[in-house]
């Protein structure tokens, strides 16, 4: 069996500030982290290769990104985690995509690496929150999909079987393979790495492919292959002020009793 | 070639850009900002200039954007066949950017074969010009890739220029398996849609990075256009047409689209398990909301004392579902339940949009805080600042004693 | 009774009443009694308060974050000396080497001075220029922090000082005591002592010290010898010691700290931390002393026992705000954690690769770790470590509600490197024969753990406490101290007298009677009240017959 994770690099911290003198966006998230949720995802894969392999099948666990050079060192750490290949895809073609684009960019990936017979992401980005991925890449690869995994119950040659949320609650849901699932965050919480894994990793090749090594289509990547353009981002405004409650702490708890007591 | 352009009569060379820029991607030399092999694109620089000097170029494709006309709304309903509410809010600011636009509004209602057949008055009543419809098993319970198939097929016979989805669980995994199939552009999660009547490009604004950020997004050369909407983001009570429309003229406007023979449900849903807690929070009459500003794990006895007091329900921010304090059924905002109580009272709740966008149906919001730029304090109607904890105890005896006292 | 509701400077000595049941106790959990309390915000008020108590000989406790384990801020009666309120940090110093000190009230918040120096942002009013100067070299300086780190971050730093706290990270960078370097006493006669490391020394075990107010102490220094391991037992002594040493560590007998000034040292490049499971506890005990012959980075060498995991492993499943806790491996018998702060990743991955061959040897397994490297690992390890203790708590408390006799029951000895294996035997053997429920976890690089009795009944409870009193012995003929890093405030005085004998006791206590003729700091803290009292109406010291306060 082959299961292919897709990861994505995102800020430790998607704090954003307003700088009070220039006015301008200050974005300082500190050093790249893998997006929990797609975390999340590789502790699904690895659980199953374990379990499989108790029953003496060998589970390809392979993990997928498209970033800048430096993602090299995230899909190392995976590696060290337990993931048995990873691919980066990694050109300037790729720069600018939307989910449309990336998606595209992640499908020629899946090809180089050999189709999969399982794809695990996150069900979103903290970054981005758009939840899209999994079922873009889905309708690409013409897999089935379930989004939002809250557990994965069992899984056979040729059907999974998952809990995962929707409108009406959690559903025991089973899906033909091959098949997406979009992993909520806490599914699982990804395990350390050992001694052994992390030195063996820092061994290990990384694959690092540009768009014409994977056959991309230039006008499906990257800003051109995005139909989505972001054409203005700010921080929001806060509105006119309210009540304000002053005095100590004693003071302000008394007048909000009474606040309490009028408005409810 | 499309890229990042810096308009050298413009710059500065302030640095601004290579600041804001968290790749890398932006350099200034010699004065003249000019971007770098790591630029992702992201539009940090941009923002940040004070000159307007740095622009993203794009090559657009020449779609034959003239054939694509109206907008579509996709109509879900629950379990019960009762069509969600979202629908109807989505019916009604579709109104009236259709008015704008000068264009139809079409609602995409797919059915069991059962359904009582009343769903397709109300829609036209609540602001649908027509109903594409159809009656098929496969539709029961709803299945995204099925009906992706079916909303693709529609789409590329009839061309819209614009669909739109409310945010549901369902919605957010219809939406980009439809967006993929028909190659264009989706904006998951808008909190606010303009359009351009001239033109018709949708100006679709939606938080960013965890809601700390928001991004007005377009999607000028690929048709259609397709955005999904929070529940509860647009008024659902509008109702533009004056009168309910006879059974009649409401037969005209209604079509039945059968969905491909081929198209099969490759996910089956074996069992349903009864939903939790979170319905609570959701339709709490007061609400207690506490944020990572309570400082403490240790702290939460003392909030659930303040709720019991008030005979309110504890909700949190996502932070603290996140660090584990609180299961995620607790968790308001965008990314949690949204909650609309009588009262709710916000206890170190920094604020970020995903979880205001979550409150905004509050009716009295008091928010206690120590940071008193906290953008907590921007929505609510009663504001102390203060040392949330100091307070809170003090809040806990007042209510206590008075309880006691009677 | 003394001074109730005057003023004294600003800071009003008041009355205590209901409102002030919170400074009646510390984490210890045990409760105490007094009749008034104050909240100095300055020396001056501190000089104040203790002038206005004097003449009556009222008792004062000294209190700062109340996250003491071993009662040393319970009040005895008399007054309540509360100094949460004097948090600021007042003032940098940079030297001429480049090293960054901190000038600080006793009230300041260990997690607050951390976040401060994280930020390198202070509140900088009423700083002098040669601090404000500091302030904006550490800005393009590589970041600072102070190295002690007590479990608890919520502590204070005049009661880190006061009680020389330590932690895991005491391993590589020691105690609280090294990173004080100066420090000013208020004494019980609102005098004051300005002590600065390096500047007044003993004479072999006597020592001389002016105040500022011109009296001369003339302190004869006990004659007992300290032991050779991790030690928070009584006053420091030894020949020729710097005078700074002996309050370090005195647990709020000799004065008040009114200020301190801390040693900072650089942030290491590289933490990684490394949890290591073994299935049987004699290979923990080896792997941990190759550890430490082969490991040049390990800044913390800490243990959980497989009790302690398994109490761990209970709360994960029952507790909500556990539930993110990483899980143990199943057949994990016990873990050793390991922080390693290099100056590099390439030296972190060196050592790295010593540690998993150490363990293979030990009996361990490179497989059977948790190395965390990234920020959300750490956290996760952070929690873990921290889960202990708090699950242990919740536990006791749940006993308590069905006996309220029942309390934590838990040590705090340590003894030399060479003794681990036998002290670990000690307590496997007695508590298997006693028949008792202990989970024990600590810093067993510095053989030193706190082993926790889990009393299921009154009558286990007091069997707990007779094993303590049997391991005090046997810890002080290992050379070893009965309280590691807790301080032995009022609840371990009797294992003190183990560990030192009476005659050392009494020493220390006319120590204590030079500083402070009227017995009036801290009573209950190291000495009996009588012991204390004895000496001075055997007028040993004090001329002065009159009793003491309250």
């Amino acid at each position: 069996m082959h299961i292919v994770v897709c990861v994505k690099a995102v800020p430790a911290s998607t704090e954003v500030k307003m700088d009070p003198v220039t006015n301008t966006i200050v974005r300082d998230g500190g050093d790249a982290v893998v997006n929990p949720f797609d975390a999340s995802a590789l502790e699904l894969a690895l659980r199953l290769r374990e379990e499989r392999r108790a029953a003496g099948e060998d589970v390809r666990v392979s993990v997928l990104s498209m970033g800048i050079p430096a993602t090299e060192r995230l899909l190392r750490d995976c590696i060290a985690r337990g993931a048995t290949d990873a691919l980066l895809l990694s050109d300037r073609a790729f720069a600018g995509a939307d989910t449309l684009a990336t998606t595209h960019a992640l499908t020629c990936g899946m090809c180089e690496l050999g189709m999969p017979d399982l794809v695990l992401c996150g069900k979103m980005a903290v970054d981005g929150d758009t939840a899209q991925i999994g079922p873009e890449l889905a309708g690409a690869l013409d897999m089935a999909c379930v989004a939002d995994v809250r557990t994965l119950m069992a899984c056979a040659n040729d059907a999974v079987t998952v809990r995962a949320g929707g409108d009406a609650g959690v559903s025991l849901v089973e899906a033909t393979l091959p098949c997406v699932l979009t992993v909520a965050k806490e599914a699982a919480t990804l395990r350390m790495p050992s001694i052994a894994g992390v030195l063996a990793a820092e061994h290990a090749t990384v694959d690092v492919r540009g768009a014409a090594e994977v056959g991309a289509d230039a006008a499906r990547i990257g800003l051109a292959g995005s139909p989505t353009q972001v054409v203005r981002s700010f921080v929001p405004e806060q509105q006119a002020a309210g009540v304000e409650v002053s005095g100590d702490a004693i003071g302000q708890a008394r007048q909000l009793v009474r606040i309490i007591g009028e408005v409810a | 070639m499309a890229g990042l352009r810096v308009d050298e009569t413009r710059c500065i060379g302030c640095t601004r850009c290579v600041r804001a820029c968290a790749t890398g991607g932006i350099e200034v030399k010699d004065r003249l900002a000019r971007p770098t092999d790591a630029c992702v694109f992201c539009g940090a620089c941009i923002d940040a200039c004070p000159v307007d000097a740095i622009s993203i170029e794009r090559k657009e494709a020449g779609a034959d954007l003239v054939a694509y006309r109206d907008i579509w709304v996709f109509v879900q309903a629950d379990e019960h066949d009762d069509v969600l509410p979202v629908a109807f809010e989505l019916l009604g600011r579709a109104r009236a950017l259709a008015a704008q636009r000068g264009c139809a509004v079409v609602a995409l209602l797919p059915q069991g074969p059962g359904s009582a057949g009343s769903h397709e008055r109300e829609l036209i009543a609540r602001g649908a010009d027509r109903v594409l419809t159809v009656h098929d098993e496969r539709m029961v319970p709803l299945d995204a890739e099925v009906c992706a198939r079916w909303v693709c097929d529609l789409a590329q016979r009839l061309k819209p220029e614009i669909i739109l989805y409310g945010a549901t669980a369902f919605g957010r995994e219809l939406a980009p398996m439809v967006a993929v199939r028909l190659e264009t552009g989706l904006t998951a999660d808008c909190t606010r849609l303009e359009i351009d009547g001239a033109t018709g490009l949708l100006q679709q604004t939606r938080p960013a990075f965890g809601g700390n950020l928001m991004a007005t997004i377009e999607c000028p050369a690929r048709r259609p256009q397709m955005a999904t909407v929070r529940p509860g983001v647009f008024a659902g009570d509008a109702c533009p047409r004056s009168s309910v429309s006879s059974d009649a003229a409401a037969k005209d406007q209604v079509v039945e689209y059968p969905l491909d023979a081929s198209v099969r449900s490759r996910v089956r849903v074996l069992a349903t398990e009864p939903a939790q807690q979170g319905a609570s929070i959701a339709q709490a009459k007061r609400l207690v909301v506490v944020g990572r500003g309570i400082g403490s794990k240790k702290q939460l006895p003392l909030m659930q004392r303040l709720a019991d007091a008030l005979d309110a329900e504890l909700g949190c921010t996502r932070p603290l579902v996140e660090a584990g304090w609180l299961e995620y059924p607790h968790q308001v905002g965008q990314t949690g339940v949204s909650v609309a109580p009588e009262l709710l009272i916000s206890i170190g709740v920094s604020g970020a949009i995903q979880h205001l966008a979550g409150i905004g149906g509050a009716k009295t919001i008091i928010a206690i805080n120590e940071d008193a730029q906290a953008p907590i304090f921007g929505i609510a109607h009663y504001k102390a600042v203060g040392d949330a904890i100091e307070i809170v105890d003090n809040l806990v005896r007042e209510l206590e004693d008075a309880v006691a006292r009677s | 009774m003394a001074a109730i509701d005057k003023h004294a400077g600003s800071a009003r000595i008041v009355p205590l009443t209901r409102e002030h049941d919170d400074y009646l106790h510390d984490e210890s959990r045990s409760h105490g009694e007094a009749e008034s309390i104050s909240f100095p915000t300055t020396e001056g008020e501190i000089r104040a308060v203790l002038r206005a108590l004097h003449a009556a000989g009222t008792p004062v406790t000294v209190q700062g974050a109340r996250t003491g384990l071993a009662a040393g801020a319970v009040p005895h009666g008399g007054h309540v000396l509360n100094l949460s309120r004097m948090n600021r940090v007042l003032g940098m110093r940079r030297d001429d080497a480049g090293a960054y000190f901190a000038r600080v009230q006793p009230g300041v918040i260990l997690s607050e001075l951390r976040k401060n120096l994280h930020a390198r942002s202070f509140a900088t009013e009423g700083w002098d220029d040669a601090s404000l100067q500091a302030l904006r070299a550490l800005a393009d300086a590589p970041e600072q922090i102070f190295p002690t780190d007590p479990t608890e971050a919520s502590a204070c730093l005049g009661g880190m000082a006061a009680c020389n706290a330590s932690g895991a990270r005491s391993y590589a960078h020691g105690a609280m005591r090294q990173h004080v370097n100066a420090l000013r006493l208020v004494l019980a006669t609102g005098d004051v002592l300005a002590l600065r490391r390096g500047e007044q020394r003993a004479c072999g075990r006597h020592l001389t010290l002016v105040t500022e107010g011109g009296t001369t102490l003339e302190v004869e220094l006990p004659a007992y010898e300290m032991p050779a391991c991790k030690n928070a037992s009584g006053y420091f002594v030894e020949d020729d010691m710097d005078a700074i040493d002996l309050v370090i560590g005195s647990d709020g007998t000799l004065g008040v700290i009114s200020e301190l000034e801390l040693a900072l040292v650089p942030a290491p490049a590289v933490t990684w931390d490394v949890s290591c499971f073994f299935t049987v506890e004699h290979d923990a005990l080896d792997a941990t002393v190759a550890m430490r012959h082969e490991l040049g980075c390990a800044a913390a060498i800490e243990y959980f026992d497989g009790a302690a995991l398994d109490v761990l492993r209970r709360q994960r499943a029952e507790s909500t705000a556990f539930s993110s806790l990483v899980e143990p491996p199943a057949d994990a018998a016990c873990c050793v954690y390991v922080e390693l702060q290099c100056a590099s990743e390439d030296e972190a991955l060196a050592e790295l690769a010593r540690l998993g061959a150490l363990l293979e040897r030990a009996g361990g397994s490179a497989e059977h770790t948790w190395v965390a490297r990234t920020e959300l690992d750490r956290e996760a390890l952070t929690f873990f470590r921290h889960a202990v203790p708090e699950s242990v708590n919740m536990l006791i408390d749940e006993r308590r509600r069905i006996d309220p006799a029942i309390t934590k029951l838990g040590s705090d000895m340590a003894v030399p490197n060479e003794r681990l294996h036998e002290v670990m035997d000690l307590y496997r053997t007695t508590i298997s024969e006693a028949g008792l429920e202990a989970a024990a976890w600590g810093h067993i690089g510095n053989n030193h753990l706190h082993v926790n009795i889990l009393p299921r009944s009154a009558a286990e409870y007091a069997a707990g406490k007779e094993l303590f009193a049997r391991w005090a012995r046997a810890v002080t003929d290992m050379g070893g101290a009965v309280s590691a890093e807790h301080g032995v405030g009022k609840l371990k005085r009797d294992f003190l007298e183990i560990m030192y004998g009476y005659q050392a006791l009494a020493e220390m206590a006319r120590v204590k009677l030079v500083f402070d003729p009227r017995g009036q700091l801290g009573r209950g803290n190291l000495f009996d009240e009588e012991l204390l009292d004895s000496l001075r109406q055997a007028g040993a010291l004090d001329g002065d017959a009159e009793k003491g306060g309250a």
